[in-house]
């Protein structure tokens, strides 16, 4: 590939704030503005910041005019909303705050279930009036719309063929969540889940069941962002963005691109790895995205631990019996959070909170002993494949 | 046959279809029974979904030509919920897939696959055929094992 790898942003932004709500099947007349707001001013106590100091905003449906006005921010010079997975969101606010655009940005996501989740759902008039398109659909979409979630299914059956893999493959991503989530109490799912289970799970589209997808859920996370520099003085050990990319290929739509070894993974890997003064070897926890269990899988092979088509075989090999999760080389957990599979679809966000997290030394009994970098890839490879090196400052 | 409507009435017939200058000859050749999709007037590339410039050699002169409807099933899924769908009973699974067509290497199409009572595989040979949907034709694919 050809252009010159510049990362003249490594290590000069920092998260400074953590901020979430409740993650549950119904917040009970919530709207989503008002999980934002909840979320934000978490995020922004915990960060200490003064409000006078956040000049920059930015988030994904909620409109931004709307959350800076329930919260009060007096000035700011920057703001957008942008689209999903909520890496992208992170990856605007880096750049705005590097720019000088602003200097200390407040990062939100939001969600409501939508109508289709159930039956509860589908009678609540607010969800039904409010679809929330967080997960891409919408009203004109039919059984035969290439969407993601097609593709992701479709995808993961041409996986499953072309390599010659079970489903258990699939099934030990599902499961090495749930064994996370166990010491997660911001989980939505933390009962142990076995292979049996899960491979006894209704099927939603082949080959993919309800426990490859992740649990939509009412809730909100917001983080704070600024210059390594101020982060310093603020309260908590700063978390660096060290490198950080996106990728998409010229064929990104779900059923035309070129083959599962040619989409956006492959590019973030590159560039990311180019940019990045760490090397796999020196990663102490990994956040690949789960929003399907394919992605997960994907993720393994595309940032280089193997080659494509063996995630299954290398995570049944780093597995921990005692543990019933992964641990490569007996030492880097993956999604110590649960994941969005076991702890909620927020597009990510989560595997960012927990991310910061487990930097600062804050995990309580999920901590990752001495974690220094966390390498994280939210979204999947149509699309919106993004990766991260995070470094604790 | 009926006349082909103008542009006005093909938005009438398909409603809820983002229809724009792009994709109209698709859903134009819906109602002739004929799967069109965008191929290149100066190099003879196709493209889908309809976009209007020719990503091989930048012509703009790209025109909706129908294809075969043959080929092979490159993707696939069976579906056992989605979208409320006019026709479509996810109850014994409903089989979408994306098939690729015999014009070019990597063109596909997306539809359902129909395949009486033997289930689709990936690689399997498949016809375009059409059915009713909403009073308009829909293409969808036969498998032929």
């Amino acid at each position: 590939m050809m252009a010159t790898v510049r990362n003249p942003a490594r290590d000069a932004v920092a998260f400074v704030g953590v901020g979430t709500t409740p993650y549950l099947r119904d917040a009970g007349g919530k709207s989503a503005t008002a999980l934002a707001c909840d979320a934000a001013r978490t995020a922004i106590e915990d960060a200490g910041v003064d409000l006078a100091d956040i000049d920059g905003i930015c988030g994904s449906s909620v409109p931004t005019v709307s959350v800076q006005a329930a919260l009060g921010l007096p000035a700011v010079t920057w703001w957008s909303n942008s689209s999903l997975p909520f890496s992208l969101l992170v990856i605007e606010a880096m750049n705005a705050v590097f720019s000088g655009a602003c200097t200390t940005v407040l990062v939100y996501h939001s969600s409501l279930r939508g109508a289709g989740g159930s039956k509860t759902a589908a009678a609540d008039p607010f969800r039904v009036h409010n679809a929330s398109d967080a997960h891409g659909h919408n009203a004109a979409m039919t059984a035969e719309s290439p969407s993601g979630t097609y593709g992701y299914c479709a995808w993961a059956q041409r996986y499953l063929d072309t390599y010659g893999v079970g489903r258990d493959a699939l099934g030990l991503v599902a499961i090495n969540g749930r064994a996370n989530a166990a010491r997660n109490p911001h989980a939505l799912f933390r009962e142990p889940l076995s292979m049996e289970q899960y491979l006894g799970a209704r099927m939603i589209r082949e080959p993919l069941c309800v426990l490859d997808m992740d649990p939509p859920v009412d809730a909100g996370d917001a983080f704070v962002l600024t210059t390594a520099e101020r982060a310093r003085d603020l309260g908590h050990r700063p978390v660096l963005l060290h490198a950080a990319t996106s990728g998409r290929t010229d064929r990104p739509f779900a059923d035309q691109l070129e083959d599962y070894t040619i989409s956006g993974k492959e590019i973030v890997a590159w560039r990311l790895w180019e940019k990045s003064d760490v090397a796999l070897s020196d990663v102490d926890v990994f956040f690949p995205y789960d929003g399907f269990s394919i992605m997960a899988l994907s993720w393994v092979e595309a940032v280089g631990y193997c080659q494509p088509g063996e995630a299954g075989p290398f995570l049944a090999k780093h597995w921990s019996a005692g543990e019933n999760r992964v641990l490569i080389d007996g030492r880097v957990p993956i999604n110590t959070h649960g994941g969005s599979l076991s702890e909620g679809a927020t597009q990510g966000a989560g595997h960012f909170r927990e991310a910061v997290t487990q930097l600062r030394g804050d995990a309580g009994e999920r901590q990752v002993p001495g974690a220094a970098t966390a390498l994280v890839t939210p979204g999947g490879f149509l699309w919106n494949a993004t990766g991260f090196v995070l470094r604790g400052g | 046959m009926s006349a082909l409507p103008d542009d006005a009435a093909l938005f009438e017939r398909f409603p809820g279809v983002g229809l724009d200058h792009d994709n109209k000859g698709l859903y134009r050749g819906f109602l002739e029974r004929e799967l069109r999709l965008n191929r290149c007037g100066a190099c003879g590339h196709w493209q889908h979904p309809s976009l209007p410039m020719c990503p091989r050699c930048w012509s703009t002169d790209v025109v909706a030509t129908p294809v075969s409807g043959r080929g092979e099933i490159y993707l696939l899924t069976v579906m056992h919920q989605g979208p409320p769908t006019p026709g479509v009973d996810y109850h014994s699974g409903y089989a979408v897939g994306s098939v690729e067509l015999v014009e070019q290497r990597g063109l596909r199409y997306t539809s359902a696959i129909r395949s009486d009572g033997i289930r689709p595989a990936i690689g399997m040979p498949v016809e375009l055929e059409w059915i009713e949907r909403s009073g308009a034709p829909f293409p969808v694919f036969a498998a032929r094992p």
